[in-house]
Parts: C-alpha cells; sequence; structure tokens
C-alpha cells in the first residue's frame, strides 16, 4: 500500500523548498533523491555511523532516523551549503590542509559535526572536539586530523 | 627534491570538503534507476530442493529477478574454481546469494525479496578452520576433486591449499636450543567497516554494452569477472570506478556488480543495488580468521635457533584470495628475523561464512599478534629486554625470506630502535596497572602491471592519465612525481582516473604497491616527456638536448638560465615540430619486491576492576623510503594504527550457528573519535632502491602491530597474557580473576 504523501515546506541551505513526499520518505532520502543533495551520504540507514549528519534548526541528526516530514518548516544545513560561493567555511580549509579527509565519504558528516560543535561552542578544547565527533566514525584517518582540523577551524571563525 | 617531500593537500580535496566527489551511489543521480536487491540464504549450510520466483514477479512495479537460471553455467575462482554466482543445489553460508530483484523503488524491491520462496534442507555448519580440518566435519564441496585448480594445491576435504616451506632443519634447531616455546593463538574474523558500504550501478545501451558504476579498488580485475560471470565479450563490460569510500582491501572481488548487470539487462532499465550495512558485514570479504601455533626454539642469549609454525586459516565457503593469502602468511610467519631452521604449515580451509579476503596487511596482524606475543613471552622468561632481544635477530640487508628471496632496504633494527627511543623519551609514570609493550612487523611490498600517459599540454600544463582507483592519496602522488620531473607545481599537474575503456591498464589499489607500480610509470612517463620536451626545446635554444633542464614551468640551459623557454611555448611549439605532441606512456611490471617495517610501542592503564583499557601514548615508527607526501604517508599510518588498535580491542566478528551475532555498527564495534588515543608517528627514510624516487609501499605495514603491541603492555600492567583476540575488558577481568588466589 502507498504510504500516504504530505506536503510539507522546509529550507535547505537557506532556500526553500515546497514538496510533496511520502510519509515514510527519510530526511536522507528526500535530500538526495529529491532535492539531488547527493553530498550527505549513507553508511548504515540505522543512525550508528554518522555519515548522514545535517543540522536541523542548529542540532546535529543523523538524516537517516528522521522523516522528510519532520522537517517541514524547519531548517536544514548540509554540506552543500557550508561554502559561501567561492569562499570555503574555515572547517572546510582546515580539513584540506590538515589532511583530515582520506577517502572522503565521512567528511560531508564530519564537516556538519564540527559546524554544530563552533556554532554552539566557538572554542572547544581537544576533548570537547572528540565529544563533538563521536558520532561520526572515520575508518581512514584515526581521528587525529580532523580533531586538529576542527581546532584549527575554531582558531580562524 | 622540490615538489616529492612536500605535504601537500590532496589533489581532489575540493571535491571531498564540498561535497561533490561522486560516490558509488550518487551516479545518474536525476535518472529513472531501479532498484536493485538482494535474496540471501537465511542458513549457513542447506541444500536448496526448489526456488520459486512468480510470486515475486506479479508483484506491481517489479522490473526483473534474476538466479541462476538467468546466468551461464560458470564457475570462478583464480585458486580454485569452487564459486559460482548465485546458489544452485546448496547455500554453503548464510549469506550466499539465490537470487536478486529489481523493482521502482527500495520498498518494492524489498517486498518482491521476500516474495521469492526458498525450499531449504538445513545441513550441518562448520564456520571454524580448525573444526572444519577435523576428517567428521561437514563437506562444503562434495565435488571439490573435480574442480579445476591451479596446479601443485593440495586439496584434501575442507583443506583447499597447504603451503609447507621448510628451510634448515627443525629439529636441530630444536636441539641446539636452551629452551623451547610453544604458544597457541586465536584470530577471529573482523572487517574492513569502510564507511561506504558496496555498490554498483548498472546500464546497458542498445548495442549490449554494459556500462557499471562501481566502488571498487580494481576495475580492470572487475571487468573480468563481470565479462566471465556473465559470459560477456570484455569489450561489452565497461567498469567506471567512482571515488571509493574506503576499501582496505574489501573492495578487490566482484559482489553486488554482477548482479545489477543481470538485473538492468532483463529489465532493460538502469539498475543501483546498495546493500545495507547489515548485507555488507555477512557478504564481503573480511579478514581470515586464524588458528596460529608457534614453537620457538632459543638460546638463553636470545637468539633463535628454530621456529615451527602452524597457520590454520578459514577462508569461508569458496577459496577466494585465501589460497595466496596463506602462502604469503608462509613466508612473513616468523616475522622480521633471521631464523636458520624453520618449517612452516599452513592451510586455507572452507568455512561456512562468506570468502575472506585481502583486508589491509592480509595475514600480517594475525601473524605478528602469535609472533609478537610470543616474543614478549619469552623476553620475559629469559629476563632479556625485549628490545634487545629482537633487535639480536633482526633481518639485515642480504638475509632471505623463508621462500628464498634476497631482501635489501631492510631498516629493521633502525625502525625498531626509533620506537624504543621515542617510548623511552617520556618516563613511565609511576602508579600501578600502567605497563608498556611494544611489536614490530615487516611487509613486502612487490609490484604489479601497471601503464601510465604522461601529456604536456599547449598551455604548459601537465596531465596523468591512469587507471588507478585513488584509495589513500595515489593521483596526489603520482602528481608529484611528474610534477618534481617536470619541473611544475603541483597545481600545474591534473591527474585523471579513466575508466577501463580508455584508462591505461592499471595495478589494483591494494597491497600497498600501488604507488610502487604506477609511481614507476609515471616517472618512466614523465621522464619520457621530459626527453621528448627538450628535444623541441633545443631546437629553439640552439643547444644540446642534454643540456637542458626543467625548472619553474621553464626549459633552460645549464648554466644559462637567461637561455630558456617556457613549458608553455614548448606546448605550444610542439605542435609545429617535427615530433608533434608531447605525450607518453609507459609501462611496468615485476617490479623487485621491498620490505617495509613498521615498530609500535604503546603505554597503557589497565583497570583492573572493569578491564577497561585506557591507551597513554602510541607510538608509530615505519620505514617508508622517500615520503613523496608526509601528510599522506603520516594520514595512513594514523588510520592503520587505529583499525590495528580496534582489532585488537574490540572487534570482532562473532558467530551463533553460522550466523553473524554482530553485522552492525552498535555491535561490530570499531574505534570512535572517543576511544583513539594520539599517535606519534616517526618516519625512517631511506631511498629505496626498488621504488619510485626512493618510495616505499605504507599503507598495509601499519595496521600490523597493534594487536600484538596492545597485548604486550596489558600483559606489563595486570600480568596477564590474552592468546585470543580482541582483548577485551571481559577477558581481561576473567584472567585477572583466575590469576588471584582464591
Amino acid at each position: 500500500m502507498e504510504p500516504p504523501r504530505i506536503r510539507i515546506t522546509v529550507t535547505v541551505n537557506g532556500e526553500p523548498y515546497q514538496e510533496d513526499v511520502a510519509a515514510t520518505r527519510s530526511l536522507l532520502d528526500f535530500l538526495r533523491n529529491d532535492l539531488g543533495l547527493t553530498g550527505t551520504k549513507e553508511g548504515c540507514g540505522e543512525g550508528e555511523c554518522g555519515a548522514c549528519s545535517v543540522i536541523l534548526d542548529g542540532r546535529l541528526v543523523d538524516a537517516c532516523l528522521i522523516f522528510a516530514a519532520e522537517a517541514d518548516g524547519r531548517r536544514v544545513e548540509t554540506v552543500e551549503g557550508l561554502a559561501d560561493g567561492e569562499a570555503l567555511h574555515p572547517l572546510q580549509g582546515a580539513f584540506a590542509t590538515a589532511g583530515a579527509a582520506q577517502c572522503g565519504y565521512c567528511t560531508p558528516g564530519m564537516l556538519m559535526a564540527g559546524k554544530a560543535l563552533l556554532d554552539r561552542n566557538p572554542s572547544p578544547t581537544h576533548e570537547e572536539v572528540a565529544h563533538g565527533i563521536a558520532g561520526n566514525l572515520c575508518r581512514c584517518t584515526g581521528y587525529g586530523t580532523i580533531i586538529q582540523a576542527v581546532m584549527e577551524a575554531a582558531k580562524e571563525s | 627534491m622540490r615538489v616529492v617531500g612536500q605535504e601537500l593537500p590532496r589533489v581532489e580535496i575540493l571535491e571531498k570538503v564540498t561535497g561533490q566527489s561522486v560516490f558509488g551511489a550518487d551516479v545518474l543521480p536525476g535518472d529513472r534507476v531501479l532498484a536493485g536487491k538482494m535474496v540471501l540464504s537465511p542458513h549457513p549450510h542447506a541444500r536448496i530442493t526448489a526456488i520459486r520466483t512468480e510470486r515475486a514477479e506479479r508483484l506491481p512495479g517489479v522490473k526483473a529477478v534474476v538466479t541462476a537460471a538467468d546466468l551461464p553455467d560458470v564457475r570462478y575462482g583464480r585458486f580454485v574454481r569452487d564459486e559460482a554466482y548465485f546458489a544452485t543445489t546448496k547455500a554453503r553460508y548464510a549469506g550466499d546469494r539465490i537470487a536478486a530483484v529489481a523493482a521502482v523503488d527500495e520498498e518494492t524491491a524489498e517486498e518482491a525479496a521476500r516474495l521469492i520462496e526458498v525450499d531449504y534442507e538445513v545441513l550441518p555448519s562448520v564456520t571454524s578452520g580448525l573444526e572444519a580440518m577435523a576428517p567428521d566435519a561437514p563437506l562444503l564441496h562434495e565435488d571439490y576433486a573435480d574442480y579445476w585448480s591451479q596446479p601443485d594445491l593440495d586439496r584434501r576435504g575442507n583443506i583447499c591449499g597447504h603451503k609447507q616451506i621448510v628451510r634448515g632443519d627443525v629439529a636441530r634447531g630444536f636441539a641446539e636450543a636452551d629452551r623451547i616455546f610453544e604458544h597457541r593463538f586465536h584470530v577471529p574474523m573482523v572487517h574492513q567497516t569502510y564507511i561506504e558500504p558496496h555498490t554498483a550501478t548498472a546500464r546497458f545501451d542498445a548495442s549490449g554494452k554494459a556500462t557499471v558504476w562501481a566502488s571498487t579498488q580494481a576495475q580492470f580485475p572487475l571487468r573480468a569477472a563481470i565479462a566471465q560471470v556473465l559470459r560477456m565479450p570484455m569489450t561489452k563490460v565497461r567498469v567506471i570506478p567512482t571515488e571509493i569510500g574506503g576499501g582496505f582491501g574489501g573492495k578487490l572481488s566482484p559482489t553486488v556488480e554482477p548482479a545489477a548487470v543481470a538485473l538492468a539487462r532483463k529489465a532493460r532499465l538502469p539498475v543501483r543495488i546498495v546493500m545495507s550495512r547489515s548485507e555488507d558485514f555477512q557478504t564481503t570479504n573480511p579478514r581470515h580468521p586464524f588458528h596460529l601455533r608457534y614453537k620457538t626454539g632459543i638460546k638463553h642469549d636470545g637468539t633463535i635457533t628454530a621456529r615451527e609454525i602452524e597457520v590454520v586459516l578459514g577462508t569461508g565457503f569458496s577459496a577466494g584470495s585465501g589460497v595466496m593469502i596463506s602462502q604469503g602468511a608462509a613466508v612473513r610467519a616468523p616475522g622480521p628475523y633471521r631464523i636458520p631452521n624453520l618449517k612452516i604449515d599452513s592451510y586455507c580451509v572452507y568455512t561456512n561464512t562468506s570468502t575472506c579476503g585481502a583486508y589491509r596487511g592480509p595475514a600480517g596482524p594475525q601473524l605478528a599478534f602469535a609472533s609478537e606475543s610470543q616474543m614478549d613471552i619469552i623476553a620475559r622468561e629469559l629476563g632479556i629486554d625485549p628490545v634487545e632481544m629482537r633487535l639480536r635477530n633482526a633481518m639485515v640487508d642480504g638475509d632471505e625470506t623463508p621462500a628464498g628471496a634476497p631482501l635489501e632496504d631492510v631498516h629493521a633494527k633502525e625502525t625498531l630502535l626509533k620506537a624504543a627511543e621515542a617510548m623511552n623519551a617520556v618516563p613511565k609514570p609511576p602508579g600501578e596497572n600502567v605497563g608498556r609493550g611494544m611489536a614490530m612487523a615487516h611487509w613486502l611490498v612487490g609490484g604489479m602491471a601497471s601503464s601510465a600517459g604522461v601529456k604536456l599540454n599547449e598551455d604548459g600544463t601537465v596531465a596523468i592519465l591512469t587507471g588507478l582507483v585513488d584509495l589513500s592519496g595515489a593521483s596526489t602522488s603520482l602528481a608529484q612525481i611528474a610534477a618534481e620531473v617536470l619541473g611544475v607545481s603541483l597545481a600545474d599537474v591534473h591527474v585523471r582516473t579513466a575508466d577501463t575503456d580508455f584508462a591505461p591498464h592499471s595495478t589494483l589499489s591494494a597491497g600497498s604497491q600501488a604507488l610502487k607500480s604506477m609511481g614507476g610509470a609515471v616517472l618512466l612517463a614523465a621522464r619520457e616527456a621530459k626527453r621528448q620536451i627538450q628535444q623541441v626545446a633545443a631546437d629553439k635554444l640552439e643547444a644540446d638536448p642534454g643540456d637542458l633542464e626543467l625548472d619553474g614551468n621553464n626549459v633552460f640551459v645549464k648554466g644559462s638560465p637567461e637561455r630558456s623557454v617556457t613549458l608553455r611555448e614548448v606546448g605550444q611549439m610542439a605542435l609545429e615540430h617535427e615530433r608533434g605532441p608531447i605525450v607518453s606512456t609507459q609501462s611496468v611490471s615485476r617490479l623487485t619486491p621491498h620490505p617495509a617495517m613498521a615498530a609500535h610501542a604503546a603505554e597503557v592503564e589497565v583497570d583492573p576492576e572493569t578491564g577497561h583499557v585506557r591507551i597513554h601514548r602510541y607510538v608509530a615508527a615505519q620505514d617508508v623510503g622517500t615520503a613523496v607526501n608526509p601528510l599522506s604517508v603520516r594520514g595512513q599510518i594514523e588510520g592503520g594504527v587505529m583499525q590495528g588498535l580496534g582489532q585488537a580491542l574490540s572487534e570482532a566478528c562473532t558467530f551463533t550457528d553460522g550466523k553473524m551475532d554482530n553485522p552492525n555498527l552498535l555491535d561490530y564495534k570499531i574505534f570512535s573519535a572517543l576511544d583513539a588515543p594520539p599517535v606519534e608517528v616517526h618516519l625512517i627514510q631511506h631511498p629505496c632502491a626498488s621504488g619510485p624516487l626512493g618510495a616505499k609501499g605504507v599503507g598495509e605495514p601499519p595496521i600490523i602491530p597493534p594487536p600484538a603491541v596492545m597485548a604486550n603492555a596489558v600483559f606489563d600492567a595486570v600480568g596477564v597474557r590474552i592468546h585470543d583476540l580482541p582483548i577485551t575488558p571481559e577477558k581481561i577481568v576473567k584472567a585477572l580473576k583466575a590469576k588471584r588466589p582464591a
């Protein structure tokens, strides 16, 4: 049986969208498949890896665990909205120079976790950064360069 | 050198930090792509008596269902042809492929997969390699004797390969020893757990050509495998490798790709299959579980006289690369030591699990856990400093592998001493339950057939054409090598990984040899392009080509920098010159293997009440030759250490009644940022004669020592020896309780 469809109004990276979505559509599938914003990744679909991290009304969430309908009337930030035109966000620049992205698959989620942290705590300690990205798994870097990059970005912003 | 040796950001980093990189599931975003879903056996071992697909096919929205009946009757396997893509008469592990479906959306595909009815007669199963060797064990392949295999494979029952190496005379070696030590160790299966699951998207065009976008480390072997499974001419299969979200040896063998092609052919629409995390854990190619027995004879002064080693590797339901890995295990089992008398038996054994594969440093961590734990046990028993004992036995230049290959550029002692020195630079803090441990390991880096093209554009920039999937920064390092030779900056070099239709044949990204092989090809091609540039510029500068140097985007006469021409001018002149455009494609093959050493040390604190291990410090020294990009090299080492620590302390695929207990990221525990200690990396840099501009392979060595390092450090801290990975809090507490007087 087809799930009912719901009309939602959502702001993604500052752009307003009005879309009809299936009630069971996840925010992740909505972003990737309906809006074509494939920067946000799926790693497990169960809220355990953090690859799909986005910021919803200022809070870091796993987009795979949220229904698109829950985003109705709210603001979503994804990796595609981080840079200001050609100008990278300090986190993006710091990730590049620190070698904090290797395969790059966890990177969009990591960047959003870093942003959510810096938005509420502009000068975090090493330990606070580790807690801030604890829900985001990376299998390439060993996390050291990622923590370093977030701390560098904190200094710059 | 100007560009080689610089810590430069990756050439593709902007795409990665802006979300623009195209990974496996990101292709054809706007197109109508069907959702594919695999139907897998729930039983570890069962006879299949019927497969009924009618109900699934009738479900609205279903566009194709494929089973073995849709594929040619092909058995494949590089060492033993023991694998069919879909199971026909028997399922051999919980996850064996039965069928695949394609439907308009994921929900419909999942529903269709549930509607496929399979009748099974469940058979007894075995997931332990040791148990599978027993005479009364369930036989996975009753017809094994009829299978084609490579010659000289010793196959019996569930044993699909046995490698024996004998050097010297172990009986005499043990007779010469003052003490003999014998221990058994067990290492369970662990999974690569790349964050991007396996995925493939396939499309058929009107000419019958399949285009497959895949997250793969091995695009050329994948093309051959798809062609083989579907019995298509290879020219009718085009594999386009996407950006890869981690591989670690887990994306070398075909998984969902042939099914995606078969579905796309039948549905006449593009099909995408994305594995769920659970499917990825259960149906891909994890690290082989090992049972190990090490018997070592030793003099009072710490000189090893003999080692007798038995390794049993559970390969899963097909031989896969297990035969090769068990043979490699035999060669590396004694560790980086010169041991005159050796007897090594390495068995590759069928088990009812997924086929294990070449997880980063295949066989390395298992062997080092056993070998280096035992070295620590022996040093303590003999009262010799563990560093001193390793130094006494360490390999040096001119020593041979157990297989008889001579080794050069061995820096075992220096690497070991560096790790020890770095650890000892800070005194151990006072307090109980704090301990230190170390281990060393080696990896042998070969080389595989590779080719690459280098051209000079009319604007003076350089382009590199490869077929190498960039797994760990290789593209950046290749660009640095070309930039070095041609006297340009990294920004002037563009690297493109082309697909199987257009790329020059390139090696797979595995075994720490990607840079050695491809770097070798790029170096030759860049040098040939340089020769052509010199030839064109020589006419203009009225000089001998051999007197021309390249630097700063200019070509100039040695000693007279004012007599120069820009590379841009050369690029344009070449089009009018008799020699034509400047381009070269070069190849390498069969490169001399070199050893790469790693020595690690750690300080831990163990909570005796909870068994929790806290890592205070972790030191990794590695012999890397010329570090082409130290940022990449350090990144590889830090990441490898963290994977190795996961295997040491928390990771294991466990099975109950033949089914994996923990196929999810909550129960299969890889390190998070909260678990990760800082890693102090020390690079030992001596240019290696057999590597491009002196580079050695770096990816595998760092994952090898951590389990042994942790075992030795935990013993030093609380006096309990764990012989069975992972070293969990439960095992530590249990061992401590057993040790305490009642």
